[in-house]
Order: structure tokens, then sequence, then C-alpha cells
């Protein structure tokens, strides 16, 4: 992926890889491949995909 | 007997506003309590105590002493009002093919006159101005004897109503396929479908005729022009209160042409048999209780209004898993606090619509893309409401109603505006 190549950890200056991250909320769990550090384990969050499909999931959990 | 709430009421004879009290009895029944002084005391049973009443209606706050006094006889939406428009239903005839035993509207009735295109035209533009990004419902008598509905649904687009609702018997759209395409045509996003039950008895008793081939065909015209369904049953004690699981397993095999399933248990209002009897009624809690039991659903899935009033409804969302088996989506959420007209609205066009098109995720997972396309297409949603009569009508429910009706250049609240003395 491309964002994987651009992207690098500002912590421990490695490039980020696409990693299988879990997402808890209001007693449902997700499973959904975002960038990550190899070495401290921090993912990146797009916003792209905070505004996006993970604010559509929220709307769909919290009623109304 | 224990007073519980002060509230308003009115005399379900001569329909006077007059104080009241909700008062729960030994047995834990609740009920509206009010004497009028020119036709006696009237009581009426509001919740059986098959569910926590204090639990169920936390959302709510009382009315303020020198509040509801006029409601519901000089009723129009006024500085008392405590919520806007979610629904804003406009008649748009008196005519019905039908006559049912029960009609809040008592469509049918020989006399009336045809409303013309011009007028309900420039009605249509009024209620887009001033409630914007609204959902119009447009109903009757029965909407779809007029040819030019999808005209009436066009402009109620045009003129900037968010969503349109058709309220509607379906048999038109069962036998003219056309019809209904011209409707999608036109941008209708809903249709209302009265749906009673899963049997022909059901439709002999309570709309005089065996109608459920003819129902199921509407459904099936629908889904195929991609207007979402939403079943409409009336319940009534004896007649289809015992139908409400299989009504909602055939829902569910139904989807995702239908959306969802809206309850209604009767009112007394409009036409209608005869006046309501302590055992005829059927409160919001028993429905909950009998879909409960009849479903096997968990009751913590099932949420009160927050628009409106907690008494006047419930709704809840369920994923559709294999053979039908329903999964609760809002399990977690408090069951208290407020959502706006515009959230509700929000909301039930996200439940009710048809979803574009869009192929499975083939994960098939517990993930974003797989979690969504269940919710869009292989979900149901169970809403209902408990509308008001002369016999129950509660004065601190009506102040908070958001489903209102245009009635020659004034918005009132359905309950009031239908509001007929007790046969």
């Amino acid at each position: 992926m491309s964002e994987e190549k651009k992207l690098i950890c500002g912590r421990c200056g490695v490039p980020l890889v696409m990693r299988q991250v879990r997402f808890s909320y209001m007693n449902r769990s997700f499973g959904h491949e975002v960038p990550t550090c190899p070495k401290c384990g921090k993912p990146y969050i797009s916003r792209a995909l905070a505004e996006g499909k993970m604010a559509e999931v929220e709307i769909m959990l919290e009623d109304k | 007997m224990e007073v519980i709430r002060e509230t308003r009421a009115v005399c379900p004879v001569c329909l006077r506003n007059l104080p009241a009290r909700l008062v729960r009895q030994a047995d834990g029944r609740i009920e509206l309590d009010r004497t009028c002084p020119a036709h006696g005391r009237f009581r009426a049973v509001v919740w059986r105590g098959k569910l926590d009443f204090a639990q169920w209606s936390a959302g709510s706050a009382p009315l303020a002493p020198d509040a509801g006094l006029r409601c519901p006889e000089r009723c129009g939406l006024c500085a008392e009002h405590e919520t806007e428009s979610c629904c804003v239903l406009l008649e748009v005839t008196r005519r019905c093919d039908l006559h049912c035993r029960f009609c809040f509207a008592s469509g049918g009735e020989a006399g009336a006159d045809e409303p013309p295109k011009e007028k309900l035209l420039a009605e249509i533009r009024d209620i887009a101005a001033r409630c914007g990004g609204v959902l119009l419902q447009l109903s009757g008598g029965e909407p779809t004897l007029r040819d030019d509905l999808p005209e009436l649904v066009r402009a109620a687009k045009e003129a900037g109503c968010g969503y349109v609702q058709l309220n509607t018997n379906g048999l038109r759209l069962a036998r003219e396929p056309a019809y209904a395409q011209r409707l999608a045509a036109a941008g209708l996003d809903i249709v209302f479908l009265q749906f009673d039950g899963t049997r022909n008895a059901i439709y002999e008793q309570l709309r005089g005729a065996p109608l459920l081939r003819e129902k199921l065909e509407a459904v099936r015209v629908c889904a195929e022009n991609r207007i979402g369904v939403t079943l409409v049953p009336t319940v009534v004690r004896g007649v289809n209160d015992g139908d409400l699981g299989a009504l909602v397993a055939l829902a569910a095999s139904l989807a995702p042409g239908v959306r969802g399933v809206h309850f209604q248990p009767v009112s007394y209002f409009g036409r209608c048999p005869g006046p309501a009897t302590e055992k005829a009624r059927y409160t919001l809690d028993e429905l909950l209780f009998d879909l409960h039991t009849q479903a096997g659903l968990p009751l913590e899935a099932f949420l009160p209004s927050r628009c409106d009033h907690p008494l006047c409804g419930f709704h809840a969302a369920f994923l559709i898993g294999a053979h039908g088996a329903l999964q609760p989506l809002t399990t977690a959420v408090p069951p208290t606090g407020r959502s706006s007209a515009r959230e509700n609205r929000a909301y039930v066009a996200r439940r009710w619509m048809r979803a574009a098109p869009e192929e499975k995720p083939a994960t098939g997972g517990e993930d974003f893309d797989s979690f969504l396309y269940r919710v869009r297409h292989e979900s149901l949603t169970l809403s209902a409401m408990a509308f008001q009569d002369a016999g129950n009508l509660n004065v601190e429910r009506l102040h908070r109603c958001s489903l209102h009706v245009y009635d020659g250049g004034v918005i009132k609240p359905f309950c009031a505006k239908y509001l007929t003395p007790m046969p």
C-alpha cells in the first residue's frame, strides 16, 4: 500500500506496516488493517478512516 | 393506590382539558385518572406492570403546574410544545378502497371532496419551507387512489423535504407495479405498509378481506423498485397480539426489502368499533413483553423513544443472522437522554430506507466493512408508536410529540389532530 510506504513512526523512526488491529466499542469488536509501527505497535488511524467507516460504525452502535 | 405523577388529560366525552393523575394500583397497573365535572370520573390503564415504569419513563419530566392548560383544544404548535417536527403527515385524499374496522382518519367516508393538486403542491411547499429537511408522510384515506401521487412525491423532494414516506394499504402497489415504479422514479423513499399479520384471518377481521397475498406482492414490488418497506401492524388484543413473533420472523425473511416493523397498539379515535374497555387496552409494556416472549428478543434491546415521550414508543435494531436469528445492535445504549427531531429523522431514514446496492465484502467477519454491509442490508428495526385517544391522552406526552399533521396551514401533533370523543 502506498500509505504504508510513506508513513514513518514518529517515536521509533521505522516505516509502518499494514497490520490487523482490533477496535472495540460498545460491546463489539472489529478487526481492520491499518498502518502500524512494527516496533512499538502503535497504529496510525487516518482521518479518512476516522471520519468515514469508523464514524459510521459508531453511529450505528450509538442508537441516535 | 399511589399517585406517581400529576398531569393533564381530557374528558373522553366532551374533550375538556382536566387535571389528571397517573396512579399505580396494588397489582402494578398504572392508570390515568381524572374527573370531569359534567361527565364524571374516567380511568384508563396505560401500563400493566410488565416492565418497570419508572425505569422506562426516566427520560421524561412532569408538566409544569401552569403548562398544558389549553391542550389540545387550541392546538397548533405553540411556545409550550417541546419538540420540532420529525415527520409531518399530509392527507392527500379522504377516499379509500377499504373500510377498516379501525381507522384514525375515518377514511373512505362518503361526501369527502378530493383536494386539488395545486392546493396540495402549495401545502407541500409550505411544509418544506417551515420544516426544512422534514420527513413528509403522504397519507389519507388511501393516497394511492390519486393518479398524480408521483407528482406530489417529486414536488416534495424538489421543495426540500428530506425524505418522502407513503402511508398505504399497498393494494395498488401490488396490482399495478408500473405505478410503484413511477413513485420510485419520483423519489419515494419509504413505504409504510399496513401489514397486520401473517394470517388472512387477521386481515378479514381488521380490514374486511383476506389481503395477505396482496400485501406480500406489494412488498415484492417495492423491493424490486428499491423502496424501503416498513410493515405497520395495528395490534388489537384477541386479533393479532398472538401473531407478533410470527410477524417478526416473516419480516426478517423479507429483508432487505422489508427494513422494519412499526407496531401500533390500537387506539380509539376516528372510526373504531366502540369505547375502549379496560380489557381491550393494549399497552406499550404489553407489546414489549409479547415481543420478548413470542420472538425471543431480549428486553434490553428495546429503547424508549428519545425524541417523543418514552411512553409514546420504542425502537430496537437487529442484525439478521443465520436462519433469521435476530442479534441486537444497540444493547449498550443507556435508556435515557433526549434526541432532537433532526437526529430522530436521520435515525428513521437510516433504518427504513433501502441502502444503495453494493457488493458483499468477501471477508464476512467482524470487520468494519462486513459490519456496515450487514447493518445496511441484513438488519431489521422494530419500533412502535402508541397513539393516544380521548381515553388515555396524557398532555405531558402530547407536549413532546414530533409526529405532526399539516391541517390547513396549522401544524398539530398527530394525537391532537385526530382526537375524537369516545364512541
